[in-house]
C-alpha cells in the first residue's frame, strides 16, 4: 500500500538574474515523517522553502500536496492549504502573549470586534497542551526565552491547520536541552500525521530525527528524498560538499617560513570565541573551514575591529597591537576585509564604481587641505578594476547595476586598490558564476603569490582545498585542528570532517 | 503582582506625579486649593487629548507632525462656523470632529498608498492645514463663542472637577478599551509591535495605518475644540505649540516611538507631570521659559530608558531593533 | 555643483540632462518668472529682484543646512532652534558686549557649531534616531535663548552689519545672495572633492559598508550635525543683517517656521531622504524656486495667508513626484 505522499515537488527550476538557484529539483515528502532538508550556503534551500511557501514563483515544474497541484501566488494561500513556516527570524509580536500571537490571524476581520482575551488564554492552553508547553499563556512573549517562542510559532502554524511544517534552523539558537524538548514535541507531531521539513545545518541533529533527506548542492539534488537509515555522516558531508569543479593543479606550498604577518594567541571574544590561536604567513593562504554557525565571519570582524577582544594577544609583525576600530584596522593595519554579505556589508549599491573602489583610500589620497579630485581617485583605483576586469559600461556606473559576479570583483578592487596586507575573504563565490569564480581563486592564488597574508573562509571544500595553503578547521567558536595542504584530496576530506565534529 | 506593577508603564510616572503633588502641597499648601485643582484639571484635560492624538500614532511605529495643525483648524472651524454661519454649538462641533477626522483620514491614506514616511507626509500636510487655517481666519481670531461652549470650557460639574475632563475621561477609557479588547485595537499594536509578523498574519498594515491617522486627526480637532471653549475664543494660534507636548507625553509614559508599545495611563500621568510642572514654574515665580527646557530633557531621558528597555527585548525576539 | 555621479569617465546622455532635477528646476524657475512677470509686471522690477533674491540667500542657507544633514540619512528639527541661538548670540555680542560684527558673527557661528556638536554626539552616542533626539533639542535649545535672553530682542545691532544686509549690487543682486553662493560653492567642493565629503555620501548609502570600508561612521554623523549648526547660524545671522534686528521669534515658536523651507529646498533639488546623494546645485535651485514662488504668489495677490498651503502642496507633490520618477529610472537602469 503506497499512500500518496503528502507533498511533491518535480523539475523545480528557478533563476534569478545571472544565477540559477534551483535546478530540476526533486523532493517527496510523506505526511508522518521528519524530512531533512539540507545544503551549504547558496545551495537553494531558502529558495526552495520560498518557493514552497508562495513567495517566488517557480520558472518551470511543478509541486503537489496530496496529489493535488499546488501552485501558490500569496503565502496566504500556502497557509490555507495547510503549509506552516517557522523561520529563522521570530515573526512574533513582543508585547503580545503567547495567545494572542498564537491568534494573530483573528485581528485581520471586522475592526470593532472584541477581542476576548480568557477565551484566547484557554484556547491556547489547548494548542500548548498539545505541545506539552509549560508556559502561562497570558505571558507577553517578550518574556520567553527563544526556544519557548518558537514553541508559541509551532503552535502558531498548528492552530492553522498545518499539515505540513517547515522548519528553519530551529536549533540555531537553542541549549541541548532545549533541543530534546523540542525533538519529543516534533516526533509527537510525526506520529499524529503532520509531515515536517527540518532545515538544519547540525548534522548530528538531523541524524537523530530525521528519517529521510534530500541534499541540495548548488541548485540541484545531490540527492533526493533518501533514507537516512543507513548514512553515515561523513556520506551526508560527502554528499553536500561534494566535488563539481576541478582542483586546479598548483603545486603545494610552504609559507611557514615566511613572517608571520598576523597572530591570534588564546583570543576570546564577547561573541563567544575561546582560546583561538591562528597564524598567518606573508604569502600564505589559510582557510578558515567549518559549517555556518562555526564563529568564523565573527572571528574576521573581531580582527577587523569591528567587536573587540577579550583575552588573549593580536599581533602583527611581532608587535601586539590592539585595534579600536574599523577604520584603525584598515588605515593602520592595512587588513581589509570582503565580506560574504556584499550587497549591504562590502559594497554602496546606490554609489558609482568609482566611489567603491575609492572608499579606503580618499582620506589617505586627499592633499594637504583635504581635497581629492576624481582624477587622482581614478588614477590610482583604474589599474585594479582593469586588472580585475571588472565589467562595466563606465567608472560612473552605479554598483547595484552590475552582475553579482562584477560587484564581487569591485568589492575585492577596493582592497587591492588600498595596497591591503592582510586581507580577509569571506565566501567568495556564493551565488557567483562559475567563470567568475575561477577567476577569482586565480586572483586569490595570485595575490598570495605578491606577499599579502590572507585568511579565506569558504565553506566550499573543493575551494578550500585548492586555495588554502594550511587549513584551520573552526567549530561553535573554537579552533578543533589543523592540517597542512598536501593536496591528497580524500585525505584531507576525511581529517578536516573528522575536525568538525569538534 | 508588584512584580507586574512596577514593569507596567504608567506605574513609575504615576509614582512620581504623587511625589509632586505631596512635594509641591508641603511647600505651598494653596496647590491643591480647589481652584487650583480646576485649573489643573482644565490644562490636562485639554493636553491629554493632544497627547493621545499623537499617542496613537506612536502606537503604529510613525509620527505625526500636523497634530497642531489639525487641531489649530478644527478650533477655527468651530468658532467659525458658529459666528459666520450661525450654526448652533453641537453641530459645529460634530462637523469641526469631522474635518479633524478627514484630515487625519488624508494623512493616512498618503502614508498608506505611497509608502512615503509618515514624517515628510504629515510635514507637508501640516503646512497645508495650518495654511488653510491662516487663509481663511488671516489671524484674527473668532470672539462670537456661545455662553455655553464658554461655560463647558470653565465651569465645574462637580465640586472642583471641570465639565471638559469629562470628554477627556471618555476619550481615555475609549482608547484603553479599543487597545486592549478590540479587534482594531490590538491590530494597532501588532502593526507598531512587528508589522512584518502583523501583515503575515492577514492584518492590513495599510488600513490600520489609515485608521489610526484618522482617529489622531480626530482628537486633534477634539483638543483643539476643547481649547476654544476653555479661552473663550477661536484662536487661530491653537496647535502652534502642541509638537514637543504631544511627544513627550505618550514617551514618559514608556512609549516607544518604534511603535507596538504605548500606554493610555502612563500617558495621562505624562501629561499631568507636565501640567503639575508648568504650574510650579507659575507659582514659585520661576522663569517660565524653562518648560520648554525641561521638556526636551524629558524627552531624552525618557525616550533614553524606553530605548534601553525595548532593545534588550527586541534583541531575544530576533526582531532588529531599528 | 554637479551631483555625485562617478567618474569624469561618464558619458553625459542627453536624456540624463534633461531627466535630471536641475534641469527640471531651470525650466520651473524660467517658467514661473514668465508667468508671474506676464501678470505682474513689477515681479522683474529692479527692488522685487533684488528682495527675491535676499529672502531666497536665507532659505537657500536654511536648505543647506538641513541636506548635509539628510545626506548622511538623519533629520535635524532644530535648524531653527539653532538658528535663532546663534542670532540672538550675535545680537548679544554686538549689542551687550559691543563686540565688532566680525567677532560677533564668528561667535555665533560658534554657538551653531556647539549646538551641532552636542546633537551630533546625542545620536551617536544614544544610538537613538535623530528625529527624537533634535526634537528634543530643538526645544532644549530655543527654551535656553529664551531663558537667557528674556525674549528681548537685540535692536542694537551694528550699522556696518546691516548696511551689508541691506545694500545693493548693481541694484538687483543681494550680496547676501552672494554669501549663499558661495557657500553653496564650498558645499560642492566638499561633496565632490574632498575626502571628508565622500566619506559622508558614503555613510549616508550605507553606513555598515562605510564602516567596513574604514569609514569613521559616528564621525561623520557627529561631523555633518556640526556642518548643519554652522549653516543653520548663518541663515540666521543674515536674517539680523537684513532686518536690523536679532528676534527670539524670526524662525517661530522653537524655530519650527524653518521646518518647511529647510525640507522643500533639498527635496525638490534631489537630495534623497535615505541619504547618500545629494545635489548642492539643486537644493540652491530648489530654495529659489520655493522663494520665488512665495513672492510670486504674494504678488498676485494670493494672500500671505494661503502661501503656507500651497507651499505645503508643493512639498507633497515634490515628494511624490520624486518617487515615482525615481522608480520610473530605476526601471530604465539609468540613475
Amino acid at each position: 500500500m503506497t499512500a500518496t505522499p503528502l507533498f511533491v515537488a518535480e523539475g523545480i527550476t528557478k533563476s534569478f538574474p545571472g544565477v540559477i538557484a534551483l535546478d530540476e529539483v526533486r523532493l517527496s515528502l510523506e505526511a508522518g515523517s521528519i524530512h531533512a532538508l539540507l545544503g551549504e550556503n547558496g545551495a537553494g534551500k531558502s529558495t526552495l522553502i520560498k518557493a514552497m511557501t508562495g513567495v517566488h514563483p517557480l520558472d518551470s515544474g511543478r509541486m503537489l500536496l496530496d496529489g493535488i497541484e499546488y501552485r501558490p501566488k500569496v503565502t496566504r494561500e500556502a497557509t490555507s492549504r495547510g503549509i506552516g513556516v517557522v523561520h529563522q527570524e521570530r515573526n512574533l509580536v513582543p508585547r503580545f502573549s503567547i495567545a494572542e500571537n498564537i491568534f494573530l490571524e483573528r485581528l485581520g476581520g471586522a475592526p470593532l470586534r472584541r477581542v476576548v482575551h480568557e477565551k484566547l488564554i484557554a484556547d491556547a492552553r489547548e494548542w500548548l497542551d498539545v505541545l506539552e508547553i509549560d508556559a502561562d499563556p497570558s505571558l507577553p512573549v517578550e518574556r520567553l526565552s527563544v526556544a519557548r517562542m518558537q514553541l508559541v510559532e509551532i503552535a502558531r502554524a498548528l492552530s492553522l491547520g498545518s499539515r505540513l511544517l517547515l522548519l528553519d534552523e530551529p536549533t540555531a539558537s537553542l541549549t541541548s536541552h532545549e533541543t530534546d524538548a523540542l525533538f519529543r514535541i516534533l516526533r509527537r507531531l510525526r506520529d499524529d500525521g503532520t509531515g515536517l521539513m527540518f532545515v538544519s545545518h547540525k548534522l548530528e541533529e538531523v541524524q537523530e530525527i530525521c528519517d529521510g533527506v534530500t541534499v541540495l548542492r548548488d541548485g540541484r539534488n545531490a540527492c533526493e528524498s533518501r533514507a537516512l537509515a543507513g548514512l553515515g555522516r561523513q556520506d551526508i558531508v560527502r554528499l553536500m560538499i561534494g566535488r563539481s569543479e576541478i582542483i586546479p593543479d598548483w603545486e603545494a606550498r610552504d609559507r611557514s617560513d615566511r613572517e608571520t604577518v598576523l597572530e591570534l594567541e588564546n583570543v576570546s571574544t564577547p561573541l563567544g570565541h575561546k582560546g583561538v590561536d591562528l597564524a598567518v604567513h606573508a604569502g600564505e593562504i589559510v582557510g578558515l573551514y567549518g559549517l555556518v554557525g562555526a564563529g568564523r565571519s565573527e572571528l574576521a570582524k573581531c580582527i577587523l575591529g569591528k567587536y573587540p577582544i577579550n583575552e588573549g594577544r593580536v599581533s602583527i609583525r611581532g608587535e601586539p597591537v590592539e585595534i579600536t576600530s574599523v577604520a584603525d584596522a584598515v588605515r593602520r593595519h592595512r587588513i581589509g576585509y570582503v565580506s560574504e554579505d556584499r550587497k549591504n556589508e562590502g559594497l554602496v549599491l546606490m554609489h558609482s564604481v568609482l566611489d567603491n573602489v575609492g572608499a579606503p583610500i580618499w582620506r589617505r589620497l586627499a592633499n594637504r587641505f583635504g581635497l581629492l579630485g576624481d582624477g587622482t581617485v581614478r588614477a590610482h583605483t583604474l589599474p585594479f578594476i582593469e586588472k580585475l576586469e571588472v565589467r562595466t559600461p563606465s567608472l560612473a556606473q552605479s554598483v547595484g547595476n552590475l552582475s553579482g559576479g562584477n560587484q564581487q570583483k569591485v568589492s575585492v578592487a577596493k582592497w587591492l586598490a588600498a595596497e591591503t596586507a592582510i586581507l580577509i575573504v569571506d565566501e567568495p563565490s556564493v551565488g557567483i558564476d562559475i567563470k567568475t569564480k575561477a577567476y577569482l581563486h586565480e586572483l586569490i592564488r595570485e595575490l598570495s603569490d605578491g606577499g599579502i597574508a590572507l585568511i579565506l573562509i569558504t565553506s566550499d571544500m573543493p575551494e578550500m582545498i585548492a586555495l588554502a595553503d594550511r587549513i584551520v578547521v573552526m567549530n561553535d567558536y573554537r579552533v578543533t585542528g589543523e592540517i597542512a595542504n598536501t593536496r591528497q584530496y580524500d585525505a584531507m576530506s576525511e581529517q578536516i570532517m573528522a575536525l568538525i565534529q569538534g | 503582582m508588584s512584580g507586574r506593577l512596577r514593569d507596567s508603564d504608567w506605574f513609575g510616572p504615576f509614582l512620581v506625579t504623587v511625589l509632586a503633588v505631596v512635594t509641591v502641597t508641603a511647600f505651598s499648601p494653596s496647590f491643591l486649593s480647589p481652584f487650583n485643582v480646576q485649573i489643573l484639571l482644565l490644562a490636562i484635560s485639554v493636553n491629554a487629548m493632544v497627547a493621545f492624538s499623537q499617542m496613537i500614532i506612536i502606537a503604529i511605529g510613525q509620527m505625526n507632525l500636523s497634530v497642531g495643525a489639525i487641531g489649530g483648524l478644527a478650533a477655527i472651524a468651530f468658532g467659525g462656523m458658529m459666528e459666520v454661519w450661525g450654526l448652533p454649538w453641537p453641530l459645529a462641533a460634530i462637523v469641526a470632529l469631522c474635518i479633524g477626522l478627514l484630515a487625519g483620514l488624508a494623512n493616512g491614506v498618503l502614508v498608506a498608498m505611497t509608502g512615503i514616511s509618515a514624517f515628510i507626509i504629515t510635514l507637508a500636510s501640516l503646512s497645508i492645514y495650518k495654511g488653510i487655517n491662516l487663509g481663511i481666519t488671516e489671524a484674527q481670531p473668532f470672539y462670537a463663542i456661545p455662553q455655553a461652549v464658554k461655560s463647558i470650557g470653565n465651569d465645574t460639574m462637580l465640586g472642583p472637577l471641570p465639565w471638559l475632563v469629562l470628554p477627556c475621561i471618555l476619550v481615555a477609557v475609549g482608547l484603553w478599551y479599543a487597545l486592549e479588547r478590540l479587534s482594531i485595537g490590538r491590530a494597532v499594536l501588532a502593526v507598531g509591535g512587528n508589522a512584518h509578523a502583523a501583515e503575515l498574519s492577514g492584518i492590513s498594515v495599510r488600513r490600520v495605518t489609515m485608521i489610526a491617522h484618522a482617529v489622531s486627526g480626530f482628537l486633534a480637532a477634539l483638543a483643539g475644540i476643547m481649547l476654544v471653549a476653555r479661552l473663550q475664543i477661536g484662536q487661530p494660534t491653537i496647535g502652534d505649540d502642541w509638537l514637543i507636548l504631544s511627544f513627550a507625553a505618550p514617551v514618559i509614559g514608556g512609549a516607544v516611538l518604534s511603535g507596538g508599545r504605548i500606554s493610555v495611563a502612563g500617558t495621562f500621568f505624562g501629561v499631568a507631570l507636565v501640567a503639575i510642572f508648568t504650574q510650579v514654574l507659575v507659582l514659585f515665580d520661576i522663569d517660565p521659559f524653562l518648560v520648554q527646557i525641561v521638556l526636551g530633557a524629558l524627552i531624552l531621558w525618557a525616550v533614553g530608558i524606553n530605548r534601553y528597555r525595548e532593545v534588550r527585548a527586541r534583541r531575544q525576539l530576533g526582531v532588529a531593533a531599528p | 555643483m554637479a551631483k555625485n555621479d562617478g567618474g569624469r569617465g561618464a558619458r553625459i546622455s542627453p536624456v540624463r540632462v534633461l531627466l535630471s532635477n536641475e534641469f527640471g528646476l531651470i525650466v520651473l524657475i524660467i517658467l514661473f518668472a514668465v508667468i508671474f512677470a506676464s501678470v505682474s509686471p513689477a515681479f522683474l522690477s529692479k527692488f522685487s529682484l533684488y528682495a527675491l533674491g535676499r529672502t531666497a540667500a536665507v532659505n537657500i542657507m536654511i536648505g543647506f543646512s538641513m541636506m548635509v544633514v539628510i545626506v548622511t540619512g538623519g533629520l535635524n528639527l532644530a535648524v531653527g532652534a539653532i538658528g535663532v541661538g546663534a542670532a540672538m548670540t550675535g545680537g548679544l555680542l554686538m549689542e551687550a558686549f559691543g563686540w565688532p560684527w566680525p567677532l560677533a558673527i564668528a561667535g555665533g557661528l560658534a554657538v551653531g557649531a556647539a549646538l551641532g556638536a552636542i546633537n551630533g554626539v546625542l545620536i551617536v552616542r544614544s544610538g537613538l534616531h535623530s528625529f527624537i533626539i533634535t526634537l528634543a533639542t530643538m526645544s532644549i535649545f530655543f527654551g535656553v535663548m529664551i531663558f537667557l535672553t528674556q525674549a528681548q530682542s537685540f535692536r542694537g545691532i551694528s550699522p556696518a552689519f546691516t548696511g551689508f544686509g541691506r545694500s545693493k549690487l548693481f541694484d538687483v543682486l543681494s550680496p547676501l545672495l552672494l554669501v549663499s553662493v558661495a557657500v553653496g560653492l564650498l558645499l560642492s567642493v566638499l561633496f565632490r572633492l574632498t575626502a571628508l565629503g565622500r566619506e559622508l555620501l558614503a555613510t549616508g548609502a550605507n553606513e555598515r559598508a562605510a564602516e567596513l570600508s574604514g569609514i569613521r561612521a559616528h564621525r561623520m554623523i557627529t561631523v555633518c550635525h556640526v556642518l548643519s549648526g554652522v549653516l543653520a547660524a548663518v541663515a540666521g545671522l543674515m536674517l539680523v543683517a537684513r532686518t536690523g534686528a536679532a528676534i527670539p521669534s524670526m524662525a517661530g515658536q522653537l524655530g519650527q517656521d524653518w521646518l518647511l523651507p529647510a525640507f522643500l529646498g533639498p527635496v525638490l533639488g534631489g537630495t534623497l531622504l535615505t541619504g547618500g546623494r545629494l545635489s548642492v546645485l539643486g537644493t540652491f535651485l530648489g530654495s529659489f524656486l520655493v522663494t520665488m514662488l512665495t513672492t510670486g504668489l504674494l504678488l498676485m495677490q494670493v494672500g500671505a495667508f494661503w502661501v503656507q498651503t500651497w507651499l505645503g502642496l508643493l512639498l507633497l507633490f515634490a515628494v511624490l513626484v520624486d518617487m515615482a520618477r525615481r522608480s520610473f529610472l530605476s526601471r530604465r537602469k539609468l540613475a
